[in-house]
Parts: C-alpha cells; sequence; structure tokens
C-alpha cells in the first residue's frame, strides 16, 4: 500500500513546529516554577513526627502493603508498560498510574515535577521522530512547501506519543514506589528481595550525602565566582574546571573515610539495624495479584484486540 | 636551668585506670610523624584537655584512643586490656567520639534514626533505641525536629544532633573534637552546661582554652606529636611561657576584658559614628528595605536598610541562621534580593552584580572552599588572571600578597598540604592580591590555635580598607571593628557603636550572644597569670655542682634558699596584703647559684664523691 501525502505551504512549519515548541518550553518553565512554588511549604511541617504519618494519605493501601510486594509489583508493571505497543494500550496504563496516584493522593504539584523532569526528553522525541522515521509502506507523510527531505510522519509522530505515554505512566508509578514509604525501608524491602547489603547501604548512603557534596561544590563555585571565575571557551576555564573537580573529589574521598570513622566509632560491623520488622500477610499478596492480573490484561488488549 | 617542684593540684591519682597510652606513635602513609613515644594515663571521671597548635598530634590520639586508627608503634590499653578485638568491639559501644564536622557523623536520614543508630548497636530493641534516641535529642533541645533529615538542619542544629547521637549511647566517655568550633556563644553554653553536667570520662580537644578551663581540669599538652606537659587546667593557664613556647597563648585575648562595664572606657570621638540608611552622605554600600528569599521560598533577609561608609569598620553577629551570610553573599552578588542595593552610589542590578568581584573581596568561612589550584602562587594568581593583570604585575603583586600574609616562600606548595593557619592566611592573601575596596571576612578564627589567630589579628590590624566582619569572636569584634550590627531573623535588630553593644547585656539574652563566663574565665586566668618579682624562701629539686666545706659534689637534692624572682601566683584581691607559697612550682634562673656553698642533708646512696 503506498503512502498518503499532503502537501502544505512552508509557512506552516513553524506553526505546526517551533510554535508547538516554543509553547512547550514556556509551559514547562511556567509549571515548573509554579509546582516549586506549590511544593515550597507555607510553614515548616511538624518534625516531631514521621513525615509520612503526618499526611492525610498516610492510611492508603499503598503506604500499608508490604514494601518487598509493593516493589516486585511496581517493578513487573512498569516492564509490562515499557513493552506496550500501542498508543491506547499505552494510555490505558498512563489512566492506571493517574488513578493509583489519585488513590494515595500524592500532591499534584510533586507529580508535576517528577513529569516535568521527563518534558524535556520527551518533547524532543515528539519533535525529531516524525520527521526522521524511515517510511513504511501506508504511512501517511505530511511535506512542507514541496521540501522532500522535510517531511513529516504520522507514524513517528504516534511513535513518539506511545513512547511518551509509557514513559509518563511507569515514571507516575515511582510516586506511589518511592513517597509511600521511607527510603530506608524501601532499600531494606529489596535487600530482602536478595539486592546485596552493600549495595542498599551504598544507595542510603549517597542519597543522604548528595545534598552535602552538593552544597560543597555550590560553596566552591561561589569561591570561584567571587575571585571572577565565569565560564569561557578557553583552555583556563579547562584548567580551572579541571581543578574544581580534582578538589571536589579529594574532599569528597577525605569525607568518605570519616564518615566511615564515625561508622565505626559508633559500633558499626558492615550492617545498618534494620529500620522495621518485615511481615507478609495475606492481603499483601491480594494487593498483589490484583495488580498483576490488571497488568496481565493489559498485555492482552495490546497483543491481542488491539 | 634547674629543675623545680612540679607541685600539682590535686587530680585523681588512685584506682583502676580507664586508658593507658604506652609510647604510642603514628606515621601518616606520607611518612609524617603524627605522634612518637605519646604516654599518658586517664582515669575513670578525669575531664582531660587536649591542647596544641594546628598539626600537633591531638586528632590522631584520639582516634588512637578510640580504636580508629592502629599504632605504629606502643600500646592503647582499655580498661586494663589491649584495645583490641573484643576489648575494641565494647569500648567503641562505650566511647563516643564527637567529631570536628557534624556532616561526618550524621549519616542516616532523619536525626532520630541518627540518635538511635548508637543504641541499636549496643544491642537494644527497636523501641527502646527510639527512647533512648527521643531522649538524648529532647536533653539538645532538638525533639521538635526529630525527623528532619540532617541536610536541613543549621550548623548548629547538626552539631548538636551529632552530640545527641553519642548521648544516646550513654557513654561512659566522651572524645571531643573541638566541640564548640564555629557555634555561636548561645549555642556554645548549651554545650558547656550539657558537658559539665556529664559523668563520664571526658577527652577534649579545643583550642578554645577559655572554653577548656571552664570544662576541664587536666590538661595534656602536644607538640610536634609528643607529650609536651601533663598539668592541671589552672597551671596550664597560668604558665605564659610554657603556653608561649607551644603556640597557645591567648594572653593577647585578655587585654580588653574589663573587669565591670564600666571598665576600659574607649574614646569614641575618634571613631566613626554609627550611621544608618537614613543618615545623609554617600556610602560605599547602601542597601534600603532588602529581602532575600531562598528559591524555597523560605525568607532568608527582611527589611535590610544599612549604609557602609569607606574606610568603616563593621562586624555582624547573631546567632547561627540569623542571615549573616546570605548577607554577605548578597553583597558580593552571589544571589540577588528584591530592594535597593546601591553601590558608590550606582545600583547595583543584572551586569553590575556581575562584576561586583572586583569591588568586593570575601574571605569564606572555610577556606577550603575557595582553594583549589595545584600551587599556592597559581592560587594567589588566579584572581588576578581574571582581573586581566599582566605576568610582571601578577608577579610584583603575588609576592606583595604573600608577603603581607606572611608566606613568603610558600609559592610551590601545594594549598591542600598547608595547616589550617597557613590556608586561612592563603585564602586572606587571594583576596588582598585583587585588592578589593570591601574586605568581607566569614568567621576568619574558626578552626585557629591561638597563635595563628593572633597572626591574622595583627594582619588585619594593619589593613586600612572597608571591613566587614562576620564572627561570633567578641575579642576579634572588639579588636577589628568599631561598629556593631546584630542581625537575628534576618533582619538588622541593632546598628551600635562597639561599647554600647558590648555594654547591652539585654542584647546577650535576646541573641545568644552572652559571653558571660568567658569574662568570668578571663578574669580568673588573669589573676592566675599575675606575675610580679618577690623574694621570698622555697626549695627546689635539682642538680649541680655545690660544695660543703671542701667536698665538691654534683646530684639531685633539694634544699631551700631565698632569691629574688618573676613567678605567676595568685592574689587574694587587689591591693591586699599577701603570702606567697614558698612550694608554689615557679621555673625560673638561678644566675651564680652553682657556686653558692649551702648545707643539706645528705642520704648515704645519693652521695657521689
Amino acid at each position: 500500500m503506498a503512502e498518503t501525502i499532503h502537501h502544505i505551504p512552508l509557512w506552516y512549519l513553524p506553526l505546526l513546529v517551533i510554535l508547538p515548541i516554543a509553547a512547550l518550553w514556556a509551559g514547562v518553565t511556567g509549571l515548573r516554577k509554579t509546582a516549586r512554588k506549590k511544593t515550597a511549604a507555607d510553614r515548616d511541617p511538624d518534625w516531631s513526627v514521621p513525615p509520612l504519618a503526618d499526611q492525610s494519605q498516610s492510611g492508603s493501601f499503598l503506604h500499608k502493603w508490604d514494601v518487598r510486594c509493593k516493589i516486585v509489583t511496581i517493578v513487573v508493571f512498569s516492564f509490562v508498560v515499557a513493552s506496550l505497543g500501542h498508543l491506547a494500550a499505552a494510555l490505558a496504563a498512563v489512566a492506571l498510574s493517574l488513578s493509583v496516584a489519585v488513590m494515595i493522593k500524592v500532591p499534584a504539584a510533586r507529580l508535576m515535577l517528577r513529569l516535568l523532569a521527563l518534558a524535556g526528553f520527551l518533547g524532543m522525541l515528539l519533535v525529531v521522530m516524525p520527521f526522521t522515521v524511515p517510511v513504511h509502506p501506508g504511512d501517511t507523510l505530511v511535506v512542507f512547501g514541496g521540501v522532500e527531505w522535510l517531511t513529516l510522519n504520522f507514524r513517528g509522530l504516534l511513535l513518539a506519543s506511545t513512547i511518551a505515554a509509557r514513559a509518563v505512566a511507569i515514571a507516575m508509578l515511582m510516586e506511589p514506589l518511592l513517597s509511600t514509604a521511607p527510603l530506608p525501608v524501601t532499600l531494606h524491602g529489596l535487600c530482602r528481595l536478595g539486592v546485596p547489603e552493600m549495595a542498599a547501604q551504598m544507595v542510603l548512603l549517597s542519597n543522604r550525602y548528595v545534598h552535602v557534596f552538593s552544597h560543597e561544590a555550590r560553596r566552591m563555585s561561589a569561591g570561584m565566582q567571587v575571585r571572577g571565575f565565569r565560564k569561557r571557551t578557553d583552555t583556563a576555564t579547562l584548567r580551572t574546571v579541571a581543578n574544581f573537580l580534582g578538589m571536589l573529589f579529594v574532599r569528597s574521598f577525605e569525607r568518605t573515610e570519616r564518615v566511615f570513622d564515625a561508622m565505626r566509632a559508633r559500633g558499626y560491623q558492615d550492617r545498618f539495624p534494620e529500620p522495621v520488622n518485615l511481615r507478609l500477610c495475606a492481603s499483601d499478596l491480594l494487593i498483589c495479584l490484583a495488580w498483576l492480573a490488571a497488568a496481565a490484561a493489559l498485555v492482552v488488549w495490546d497483543r491481542i484486540i488491539l | 636551668m634547674h629543675e623545680t617542684h612540679e607541685i600539682r593540684e590535686s587530680r585523681p591519682a588512685a584506682g583502676p585506670l580507664l586508658f593507658e597510652a604506652c609510647g604510642l606513635s603514628y606515621q601518616y602513609p606520607d611518612g609524617t610523624t603524627a605522634l612518637s613515644g605519646v604516654s599518658a594515663e586517664i582515669r575513670p571521671g578525669e575531664r582531660v584537655a587536649l591542647a596544641g597548635q594546628n598539626g600537633s598530634g591531638k586528632t590522631t590520639l584520639i582516634k588512637l584512643l578510640s580504636g580508629l586508627l592502629a599504632p605504629a608503634g606502643g600500646q592503647v590499653r582499655y580498661r586494663d586490656n589491649p584495645l583490641a578485638g573484643e576489648n575494641l568491639d565494647r569500648a567503641r559501644l562505650e566511647i563516643g567520639v564527637l567529631f570536628q564536622d557534624p556532616d561526618d557523623q550524621l549519616f542516616m536520614h532523619t536525626i532520630i534514626e541518627d540518635a538511635a543508630f548508637g543504641p541499636r548497636q549496643q544491642g537494644l530493641p527497636q523501641q527502646e533505641a527510639q527512647l533512648a534516641a527521643g531522649r538524648a535529642l529532647d536533653r539538645m533541645g532538638l525533639l521538635h525536629l526529630a525527623y528532619k533529615a540532617p541536610h536541613n538542619l543549621s550548623f548548629g542544629q547538626k552539631k548538636r544532633a551529632a552530640l545527641a547521637g553519642l548521648l544516646a549511647m550513654d557513654p561512659e566517655v566522651l572524645l571531643l573534637d573541638e566541640p564548640t568550633a564555629n557555634l555561636d556563644p548561645g549555642q556554645e553554653q548549651v554545650f558547656l552546661d550539657l558537658l559539665k553536667d556529664f559523668s563520664g570520662t571526658l577527652i577534649c580537644i579545643s583550642h578554645d582554652l577559655i572554653f577548656l578551663y571552664e570544662l576541664c581540669q587536666r590538661a595534656i599538652v602536644l607538640d610536634h606529636g609528643m607529650v609536651q606537659h601533663d598539668y592541671t587546667m589552672r597551671e596550664l593557664v597560668s604558665q605564659r611561657q610554657t603556653l608561649r613556647e607551644h603556640g597557645l597563648d591567648f594572653s593577647f585575648r585578655m587585654v580588653v576584658a574589663p573587669e565591670s562595664p564600666d571598665a576600659g572606657t574607649e574614646d569614641t570621638s575618634c571613631r566613626p559614628r554609627p550611621v544608618s540608611a537614613n543618615d545623609p552622605g554617600r556610602g560605599l554600600v547602601q542597601l534600603q528595605n532588602y529581602c532575600y528569599r531562598y528559591p524555597d521560598g523560605t525568607t532568608a533577609l527582611q527589611g535590610i536598610d544599612l549604609l557602609i561608609r569607606k574606610g568603616e569598620h563593621i562586624s555582624v553577629v547573631g546567632e547561627n541562621g540569623a542571615g549573616k551570610s546570605t548577607l554577605l553573599s548578597c553583597l558580593t552578588g552571589l544571589c540577588q534580593g528584591r530592594g535597593e542595593y546601591l553601590y558608590d552610589g550606582k545600583t547595583v542590578t543584572g551586569r553590575a552584580r556581575k562584576r561586583m568581584w572586583r569591588k568586593i573581596g570575601m574571605v569564606f568561612q572555610d577556606c577550603a572552599d575557595q582553594l583549589f589550584c595545584a600551587s599556592v602562587r597559581e592560587e594567589v594568581s588566579f584572581g588576578l588572571r581574571q582581573l586581566g593583570c599582566s605576568r610582571p604585575e601578577t608577579a610584583a603583586r603575588v609576592k606583595e600578597a604573600l608577603s603581607l600574609v606572611r608566606l613568603e616562600g610558600f609559592e610551590d606548595r601545594v594549598p591542600l598540604h598547608l595547616s589550617g593557619g597557613e590556608r586561612r592566611r592563603l585564602a586572606l592573601a587571594c583576596i588582598l592580591v585583587m585588592e578589593p575596596e570591601l574586605l568581607i571576612l566569614d568567621e576568619p578564627t574558626a578552626g585557629l590555635d591561638p597563635q595563628g589567630e593572633q597572626l591574622l589579628l595583627d594582619i588585619l590590624q594593619k589593613l586600612h580598607t572597608t571591613l566587614l566582619l562576620v564572627s561570633h569572636d567578641i575579642f576579634f569584634i572588639q579588636q577589628l571593628t568599631r561598629r556593631t550590627l546584630v542581625m537575628h531573623q534576618g533582619r538588622i535588630m541593632e546598628d551600635l557603636p562597639m561599647q554600647a553593644f558590648m555594654e547591652d547585656q539585654r542584647l546577650g539574652d535576646l541573641n545568644g550572644l552572652s559571653c558571660m563566663y568567658r569574662l568570668r574565665c578571663t578574669r580568673d586566668i588573669q589573676a592566675l597569670q599575675h606575675e610580679h618579682e618577690h623574694t621570698h624562701e622555697h626549695q627546689h629539686l635539682h642538680a649541680h655542682p655545690h660544695r660543703h666545706g671542701d667536698m665538691v659534689h654534683e646530684h639531685l637534692h633539694e634544699h631551700t634558699h631565698t632569691h629574688a624572682h618573676r613567678f605567676v601566683h595568685t592574689h587574694p584581691g587587689r591591693d591586699q596584703s599577701h603570702d606567697h607559697a614558698p612550694r608554689r612550682y615557679h621555673e625560673h634562673d638561678h644566675a651564680g647559684h652553682d657556686a653558692q656553698p649551702h648545707e643539706h642533708m645528705h642520704k648515704q646512696t645519693d652521695e657521689t664523691a
């Protein structure tokens, strides 16, 4: 079957491509600002109670769900979503993820921030893929002003949209996975599932010290700025940046030694204390089975029905 | 030189030993000797100060005593057993080590988890460990922040959280490395009160001898990795000569300690009068209704009105988190807030803000944040290269700046390998070389030993540039500035001349700037260090050639004699008559004493023909 070709004037190109990109960029920037403002607390929360216990959504099934079941289910579901081939199935996965997020009352701003982190990558995909996918028989093409190499392929747009929908569905599931239990508990669950304890400890410590190192890097960068350093495209800049990275590495290395000393001084012997006692009950397994059944239904719909 | 008696004040001399260090030595991997032949005995309940210059081996000794390092030579014994194997495992659960940087110590995700870490390692069940952690946090006034992540705490809160982590373990021994460095006086007082109440054994490193004087009874002085003296704390602070020999003489800090609020009245007529933003006249820096919010929306500065005139020396004080550092960042153009900012009469916005580094130089609190080059020469010339100076001019100005901070000959050294004091002076040179119109110093004395402080003070006193000093160190503020801004919760609460600030006790209570215990200790130490010439009878134990009739011989012996000399002693009160205890320890020379005939008792075994 031959492809369908529509010819439209060249001046449609900015209207159809550049303007959406600009609008997307402006929208993302605006949303990012709004989301940041909304996530900044008006007043300091009550830190005398665990943050998860303080929130209204802590009564949701995901908060009470055994962390091992939660990890296994969401990881399996994510793989299933990643394997979907049709846009309709991917959108159904988005709807499912969104309903879970709504069910556990994830703040919209936080969800938005997570999705906005993907916006750049997905936006690029949506712009580039329609122009770059190989043309197959039956494709619908739009040629701008008779320029043959500037052809928009609707199949590419569909493909990019499917990928974007799958990415959004999986990204939205990260909120239920990561924000319904403290990180040490999630990592403890991973260890119980067979992840080496050392790896979990490294993730835990990295998560704690990434803030310290980034703060150190910011202070060093400020120290360079007050002496007039500005990034330019010359070898002096390269040398300075190399010095900066080297010094940051040395300081980070020295800190890791001091942290390890501090841990040993308080009796650390290769193991962190368990943050919770995990107990599996029937309801955990039931939720797990229900969710996996939904995943199986999605696959069947995608592969057989659609 | 005569050997003299060391008449010591009472110290627990009997009872079992807690720590016994025998001939400890340690070398760093690069071959530098950190400790050599260190021996010391510490008994339960003792409060020992480890004093010494930067690099004298204090922290290494603490690490050896806590088993974090294994000695290259000698042995550490804890409760009569070598500190190894099971005894080391036990010791780690009984000994609390407080590190200098609290971020090293707070490695868990919330401070309550961190405080519970030690008790969990001690084998307590989760509930009990949580309770112990809660109690410890409550003692440190941090229970309301129990579930906050450490990286979201202020420095003072982190420091208190780190101590809470140790107290939760109910330790028998506390080893503290610079516990109050960079803390505001209010937080320092919290630490002091808590540590005074601690009933176990305490070994504390600090450059702040006034703090140590208040806290400890015994002082071990380390120099070049060796124990030089083992005194009572009172003896240490009274020996100016000893303090001077080991770079610990902090007497320069005591010249301004007034006996009473009306003592030491300053002549305000010759000093710049305090000004406010509403004063007429053009200043170097002018802020009007200036505000700053962090990206997350937290207010850091609000309604700041400030005028700094050319040549003024101004200090900024306030508790940790009052907004001092943010104010400095705004002045240097690192942050941009809302409100009017004029520099030399011109509004600072956009491009001008990015060029403020040409006019304003800032030395950071942690000088390591400013040093990133491979050599001292490269480091100092970095700013000049950004200014576009020629090579000959750069070389000349680098030489001049290094000479100003007394680092001549250090050009090819690696900044990372310099001592704390040298790095601080290098950071200062890096800024001074750019000849800023306004010099900003953020906590310049943090982590410096007394000798380093004195050297820095000498250098800063000779500078003629406009100065803005942020510090908790009241002495430095007094010495270097004439006007004080008191900040609290992001606002400038007061703008006072120095004398008015020093006399305003209300500010001390309001802003945690009280330094009353320091004044009291300073007066005590001044009394202990009092010295003048006396003639009195006293005893010596020494060996020298002497005559008994026709017999000339030399041996260690004790005898009493009278001669004039200077010595340190206490007075019961000013202008009151007093006696001088003949057996008081006082080291001095006896000119021609060896030739003087004298009588003394001889034991048969002592005699040497």
